[in-house]
C-alpha cells in the first residue's frame, strides 16, 4: 500500500507544468529541461509499473485511495488492472517522445510544454481511475488543453489557406460544419473537437449519474459499483434502464474513440494540431474511449454488455472501411494518418465485441502497439510539414533523398501500422481475427480487407512523400540528425520491435486483467430468462470458483455464441 | 401585533456585525466631508479595513456557533444566514477592491461611491436574516435603493444613465409586485413570520401572493422571466457596480427565496419544484443561447449570469437539504469565478479602453497573466475540470439526480456544452487571434490582488473541496428535516389553483 508509484507517474507531470509557470521564457532550454524531466520521471515510473505488475496475482495493484468528499462519496481512488497498465506505460513513452518531438517550437514555448504535460497527466489519469468521478474528471480535463494546443500551434488546411476570393473567404468556415471537406481553419477544427466531445461526454456523464442514482449506494466507486450494484430489470420507457445507461456510457465514450460515425471531429483534429499533440490524440486519448467503456460498461453493466455489444461489432465494420477509403483518396498527409487511425479504432471494437478472451486481450495490445506506430507516423508527418511547410502530398516527393533516416523511420513506421510481423501490431492484429473468427467471420474478412486497405494508403503515401522527383524548394529541407530528434522514433520503434520478439509479459499482464473481465461477462446467465433464486446461486458459485480457469469457460461460450451469432447472421 | 422591543446585551451581540458596518457606514461619510483632499485609495482602503473587521466577526460567530433569533424572530441569525453574510461582505471586499482603478472615471462624489456600496451590502446583510416578509420589504429596498444611485453614477454617459432607468423603473416595479404579494399572503394568512406560516392553506390568494412574491425576488436573481433588466443595465452601469450586482444581491435574495420554498411552502413542494424547473430550464435555455451572440464582454457575462442563474435554481427545485448545500457551494464558486472575470474585464479596459470581445484579441500576448486569468474564470464558469464550477455543478447534478430531475439534468447537460461554446469564442480571441498591436498591458495591483484571491479560490475549491463542503453542509443544518427523503414529502397537497 506504500508504494507511490502511481502518484509519481500521475503528478510528475502536473509539477512539471507548475514548475513551468515560474520559469521565463526565454530559457528555452530551461523550458525543455523541466518538460522532458518531468515526462522522463513519468516515464520511468510507468516502467516500473509495468515491469512489477504482478501478472499471477492480478486484479488490481498498486492501489491508492485518498477519501476526496465523502458528501458525495467521491474519493480519489487509483490503481492499475492488466488493462490500465500498458496504456499507462503508452501515454508515459508518447508523452516523453511528444517533448522531443516538439523541441523546436519556437513560439511560446513554456505555454506549449504546460499544456502538453496537463494533457498527457489527464490521459494517464483515466487510464488509473477506480472511481467514476475522477475518470470523467480527468477524461474531461483532457479536452481543453487540445483545444489550446489546436489553436495556439496548430496549423490551417491547404484548402483553407487557397481560398482567399470573396466567396471563398466566406465559405471558409461555413464549409463543412457537419461534413468535413478538408477546407478547415484551426480554430473550427479546435471548437469542433472540444464541443463534439464535451456534448457526447456528458451523455456518458448522464450515464454515470444514473449509475449513482440507481445503484443507490451514494459513492462513485467502481469496485464497489461492480460488485453491489444491481441495475438490472428496471422498466423505464418501454426498455431496462440499464439499456439506456448502457448505450449513454457507450456512445458517449465511443465518441472520443472514435467510432464511426462519431468520427468526423478526429481527422480535423489531427490535421490542424501540432505533431506532439497529434501523437498524444491519436496515441493515447483516443484509446480513452475504449479503455472508459471496458472500465465502466463491462465492468458494471456486464449482462447488459453482452446482449449489446453487437452494436459495436456492426458499427466497426463502417469505421474499418470507411476510414480507408477515405485515407486512400485524401491528399493531406494528416488526414491520411487521421483516418488510417479512425479505421483501425475500428479494430480495437471489433476485438472487444467478440467478448473472448483472445481478441479483447488482442484489442488491448493492439491499443498500445497502435499508440506507437501512429505516433512514429505522425512524428514524421510533423517532421516532414515542420521542413517543407506543406502537407499537401502530391506537390511532394523525393525527400529520401534529403532525409534518409526519416525516410527509413517511415518505413517502419508504415510495416508497424499495416500489422507485418516484426512488430507488436501483428500480434495484436492476429490475435484479434483469430479471437473474433467464431462470432463476426464477416466482420474478420472486413478486417482483413481493411489491413489490405492500409497497405494500399500507407505505402501510396510513402511513394508520394519519399520517392519520385522531388520539386527544388524544398531542396532546403533536411534530415532528423541530432539526438534530440532521433531518439523519439528510436524509441518508439524500440517499443514497438521489442514487443514483437519478447511479447510474453505483455501478454501475461493483459490477459491477466482480461481474463475476470470476460469471465464476467460470458458466464454470468441472462437475467431475463432466470428467476432470481438461480442467479443468486450462480452468483455465488462464481465467486467462488477462481476467476483462472478460462480455458474451458472459453471453449463453452464460444460454442453457444457461435450458434447464436450464426441464427442472426 | 406588538414587538416587546426590550434588547439585552447579548441580543445586540447577534446584531454586533450589522451594528459595527452601520458606524463604519457613517465614520466614511464624516471622513469623506472633513478631508476632502483625501485620495481615493485611501477611502477604499478605510471600507475595506471596517468590512474586513465585519468579515472577521462573522467567522467568529461561524465559529464559536452564536445564533439566535431577535425582534420576534424577524432578524434570524443562523448557519445559512452567516453563510450569506460572509459571501456578501466578502464579495463587497473584493468589489471595492478592484474598484480602485475605475473610480477616477467618476467626474463627482468619488467618496460617496464606497459609501453607497458598503449601504447596500448593510442592507444585504439584512436581507440574509430576514425571516419575516416585512423585513424582507426593508431590507430588500434599502440594499436597492443604493444600488439605483450606483448603476448610474457615470452620469455623463449615457449607457449609465439608462442602464439607471432600467432598473430603477423594473426595480420598483418589482417592489410593488413584492408588496401587493406581501400584502396578500398577509391577508390569507394573518402571518408574517415565514416559519409560521408551514400550516397555511392553499387558496388562490396565497398562491397569487408567493407568485408575486416569487416575482419579485426572481426580479432580484435574474432569471428568465424577469430578466429584462439585466444586459442593458451590467452593460451600461460602471464595471465595478456590476460585478457587485452581479454577486451580492443575487446571494441575498437566494438566502430568503431558501427560507420561503423550504420553510414557508414546504408542504406544498410537489407544486413549486414544477414553478422552479420551468424557471431554471428558461434561464439555462436563454442565457446560453443569447450569450452565443453577444460581442460585448460585459453583456457576455450578464447572459451567463442569467444562465448560471438557472443552474442555482436547479438546486432550489430538487428542494433536499443536499440540494440546497449545492446551492451554496455553487453560488461561492459562481462568486470567485465571475468577480473574478470582472476584475480582468476592469483591467482590461483600463488599460485599452473598451469592453468589446474583439478588443480582447492577443491578450494572451500582451498580459500572459490576464488572459491566463481570465482563461481559468471562464472554463470554471463553463464547468470545466480542475476548476471550482466542475464540482459545483457536479454537485448540483447529483442532487437533483437524487430527485429524478431527470429533464432538469438533460437540460442542464445540454446547456453546459452550449455555453463552452462562447466561453471558448473568447479563448480563441485571447490566444489565437493575433493582436493589432502588442503593447504590454499595465495591470495595478489592486487589481492583481482581486485577481490573485479568485484564481486562489477557484483551484483549491477545484482541486480539494471538502472544506467547502463541509462548510455548507454545516451551514443548512436548519434543513436537515428535508435531508430524509422520506421526511421531505409530507402530505401530498391539496389541489392547488395555479396549476403549475
Amino acid at each position: 500500500m506504500t508504494d507511490y508509484t502511481l502518484l509519481y507517474i500521475l503528478f510528475a507531470p502536473f509539477v512539471g507544468a507548475i514548475a513551468l509557470i515560474f520559469v521565463s521564457n526565454r530559457q528555452a532550454m530551461l523550458v525543455r529541461g523541466i518538460a522532458a524531466g518531468s515526462a522522463f520521471v513519468s516515464l520511468i515510473a510507468s516502467l516500473y509499473l509495468f515491469y512489477a505488475y504482478d501478472h499471477v496475482k492480478g486484479g488490481f495493484q498498486f492501489v491508492q485511495k485518498f477519501e476526496w468528499s465523502h458528501q458525495l462519496g467521491i474519493s480519489l481512488h487509483l490503481g492499475v488492472d492488466g488493462i490500465g497498465t500498458p496504456l499507462v506505460l503508452a501515454s508515459g513513452i508518447l508523452l516523453f517522445a511528444g517533448i522531443f518531438v516538439s523541441w523546436h517550437i519556437k513560439d511560446r514555448t513554456k505555454e506549449f510544454y504546460i499544456w502538453l504535460l496537463i494533457l498527457a497527466a489527464a490521459t494517464i489519469g483515466v487510464f488509473m481511475s477506480l472511481d467514476l468521478f475522477f475518470l470523467f474528471f480527468f477524461y474531461e480535463m483532457s479536452v481543453i488543453p487540445m483545444y489550446l494546443l489546436l489553436g495556439m500551434w496548430g496549423s490551417h488546411t491547404k484548402k483553407y489557406n487557397e481560398m482567399t476570393d470573396p466567396a471563398g473567404l466566406k465559405q471558409r468556415d461555413s464549409v463543412g460544419f457537419i461534413f468535413n471537406f478538408g477546407a478547415n481553419s484551426k480554430e473550427y477544427a479546435a471548437m469542433k473537437l472540444v464541443l463534439f466531445l464535451s456534448a457526447f461526454a456528458v451523455a456518458a456523464l448522464m450515464g454515470i449519474l444514473l449509475i449513482y442514482k440507481f445503484a443507490g449506494l451514494s459513492t462513485f466507486d467502481i469496485l464497489v459499483l461492480r460488485e453491489q450494484a444491481k441495475l438490472m430489470n428496471i422498466p423505464v420507457l418501454g426498455t431496462t434502464l440499464d439499456k439506456i445507461i448502457w448505450i449513454l456510457i457507450f456512445f458517449g465514450f465511443a465518441s472520443i474513440a472514435p467510432l464511426w460515425p462519431l468520427h468526423s471531429w478526429s481527422p480535423v483534429g489531427h490535421a490542424a494540431a501540432p505533431a506532439a499533440t497529434s501523437m498524444l490524440h491519436a496515441g493515447v486519448l483516443m484509446k480513452l474511449g475504449h479503455f472508459s467503456i471496458i472500465r465502466v460498461a463491462f465492468e458494471i453493466l456486464p449482462e447488459t454488455t453482452r446482449e449489446l455489444m453487437p452494436i459495436a461489432a456492426v458499427l466497426c465494420m463502417f469505421s474499418i472501411v470507411y476510414g480507408g477509403f477515405v485515407a486512400f483518396f485524401a491528399k493531406d498527409t494528416k488526414y491520411v494518418i487521421g483516418y488510417s487511425s479512425s479505421s483501425h479504432m475500428g479494430y480495437v471494437f471489433l476485438g472487444m465485441a467478440a467478448l473472448d478472451y483472445i481478441s479483447l486481450t488482442g484489442a488491448v495490445m493492439y491499443m498500445f502497439a497502435h499508440a506507437m506506430a501512429t505516433g512514429m507516423l505522425f512524428a514524421m508527418a510533423g517532421w516532414v510539414y515542420d521542413q517543407t511547410h506543406t502537407r499537401d502530398i502530391p506537390s511532394l516527393g523525393g525527400l529520401s533523398n534529403r532525409m534518409p533516416f526519416i525516410s527509413g523511420c517511415f518505413v517502419i513506421a508504415c510495416m508497424a501500422s499495416i500489422g507485418v510481423p516484426g512488430t507488436v501490431n501483428f500480434i495484436a492484429e492476429v490475435m484479434i481475427i483469430v479471437g473474433s473468427w467464431n462470432k463476426y467471420p464477416l466482420q474478420v474478412i472486413v478486417a482483413v480487407v481493411g489491413i489490405v486497405l492500409t497497405l494500399a494508403y500507407l505505402f501510396k503515401m510513402m511513394r508520394g512523400l519519399f520517392y519520385g522527383p522531388m520539386d527544388q524548394k524544398y531542396s532546403h529541407a533536411h534530415d532528423a540528425v541530432a539526438v534530440t530528434d532521433r531518439l523519439p522514433l528510436l524509441i518508439m520503434i524500440t517499443v514497438s520491435v521489442g514487443f514483437f520478439f519478447f511479447p510474453m509479459h505483455l501478454y501475461n499482464v493483459v490477459r491477466s486483467g482480461v481474463d475476470p473481465l470476460i469471465a464476467k461477462i460470458i458466464r454470468v446467465v441472462p437475467v431475463a430468462s432466470q428467476d432470481r433464486e438461480t442467479l443468486s446461486v450462480k452468483r455465488e458459485a462464481q465467486t467462488s470458483g477462481v476467476p483462472n480457469q478460462p480455458q474451458d469457460v472459453f471453449d463453452h461460450a464460444s460454442r453457444d455464441t457461435l450458434h447464436a451469432s450464426r441464427g442472426k447472421e | 401585533m406588538t414587538f416587546a422591543l426590550t434588547i439585552s446585551p447579548s441580543d445586540l451581540l447577534l446584531l454586533l456585525p450589522e451594528i459595527l458596518l452601520t458606524l463604519w457606514l457613517c465614520l466614511i461619510l464624516i471622513i469623506d466631508f472633513s478631508f476632502p483632499r483625501l485620495r481615493n485609495e485611501q477611502l477604499a482602503f478605510f471600507s475595506i479595513a471596517g468590512l474586513a473587521a465585519t468579515l472577521g466577526c462573522l467567522a467568529w460567530f461561524d465559529i464559536a456557533d452564536i445564533t439566535g433569533s431577535l425582534f420576534g424572530n424577524m432578524f434570524v441569525l443562523d448557519g445559512m444566514a452567516l453563510f450569506f453574510k460572509m459571501f456578501i461582505v466578502g464579495s463587497t471586499i473584493l468589489v471595492v477592491l478592484s474598484s480602485i482603478d475605475f473610480i477616477h472615471r467618476f467626474k463627482f462624489f468619488r467618496g460617496e461611491f464606497y459609501f453607497l456600496v458598503v449601504m447596500s451590502a448593510l442592507g444585504m446583510m439584512f436581507m440574509a436574516s430576514a425571516n419575516d416578509l416585512l423585513s424582507v420589504f426593508v431590507a430588500l429596498e434599502f440594499s436597492t435603493l443604493g444600488l439605483y444611485v450606483l448603476v448610474s453614477y457615470l452620469r455623463e454617459d449615457m449607457a449609465s444613465n439608462e442602464a439607471g432607468v432600467k432598473f430603477f423603473i423594473l426595480g420598483i416595479f418589482a417592489a410593488a409586485l413584492l408588496a401587493y404579494g406581501i400584502s396578500l399572503v398577509y391577508g390569507e394568512t394573518g402571518k408574517l413570520v415565514f416559519s409560521d406560516m408551514t400550516s397555511a392553506q392553499a387558496t388562490p390568494g396565497l398562491a397569487i401572493g408567493f407568485l408575486l412574491i416569487f416575482a419579485a425576488l426572481g426580479f432580484k436573481i435574474g432569471a428568465v422571466p424577469f430578466h429584462s433588466w439585466i444586459p442593458d443595465t451590467y452593460h451600461g452601469s460602471p464595471t465595478p457596480v456590476t460585478a457587485f450586482l452581479s454577486i451580492a444581491p443575487k446571494g441575498a435574495a437566494f438566502a430568503i427565496l431558501l427560507r420561503m420554498f423550504f420553510v414557508s411552502l414546504a408542504t406544498f413542494k410537489p407544486v413549486w419544484i414544477l414553478l422552479l424547473v420551468a424557471t431554471s430550464i428558461l434561464s439555462m435555455t436563454y442565457g446560453n443561447i443569447v450569450a452565443i451572440a453577444q460581442k460585448n464582454m460585459k453583456r457576455l457575462l450578464a447572459y451567463s449570469g442569467i444562465a448560471q442563474i438557472g443552474n442555482v435554481l436547479i438546486g432550489l427545485a430538487t428542494g433536499t437539504k443536499m440540494g440546497s448545500d449545492a446551492m451554496l457551494f455553487y453560488l461561492l464558486t459562481y462568486l470567485f469565478a465571475n468577480l473574478g472575470a470582472f476584475a480582468v474585464v476592469i483591467a482590461v479596459s483600463e488599460a485599452i479602453g473598451s469592453d468589446e470581445i474583439n478588443d480582447y484579441s492577443g491578450l494572451g500576448r500582451r498580459s500572459p497573466f490576464l488572459a491566463f486569468s481570465m482563461l481559468i474564470f471562464l472554463l470554471s464558469l463553463a464547468g470545466v475540470p480542475p476548476l471550482a464550477g466542475f464540482i459545483g455543478k457536479l454537485y448540483i447534478f447529483v442532487a437533483a439526480v437524487k430527485e429524478g430531475l431527470y429533464l432538469l439534468i438533460t437540460v442542464g447537460l445540454i446547456n453546459v456544452v452550449i455555453s463552452m461554446y462562447y466561453y471558448l469564442i473568447v479563448v480563441k480571441k485571447m490566444y489565437v487571434t493575433e493582436p493589432h498591436d502588442r503593447s504590454p498591458l499595465k495591470v495595478s495591483g489592486s487589481i492583481k490582488a482581486v485577481v490573485y484571491v479568485c484564481l486562489a479560490g477557484t483551484l483549491a475549491i477545484g482541486i480539494y473541496p471538502q472544506p467547502v463542503t463541509d462548510w455548507v453542509v454545516s451551514a443548512i443544518m436548519m434543513f436537515s428535516q428535508l435531508a430524509d427523503p422520506t421526511a421531505s414529502l409530507p402530505v401530498p397537497p391539496a389541489v392547488v389553483p395555479f396549476g403549475g
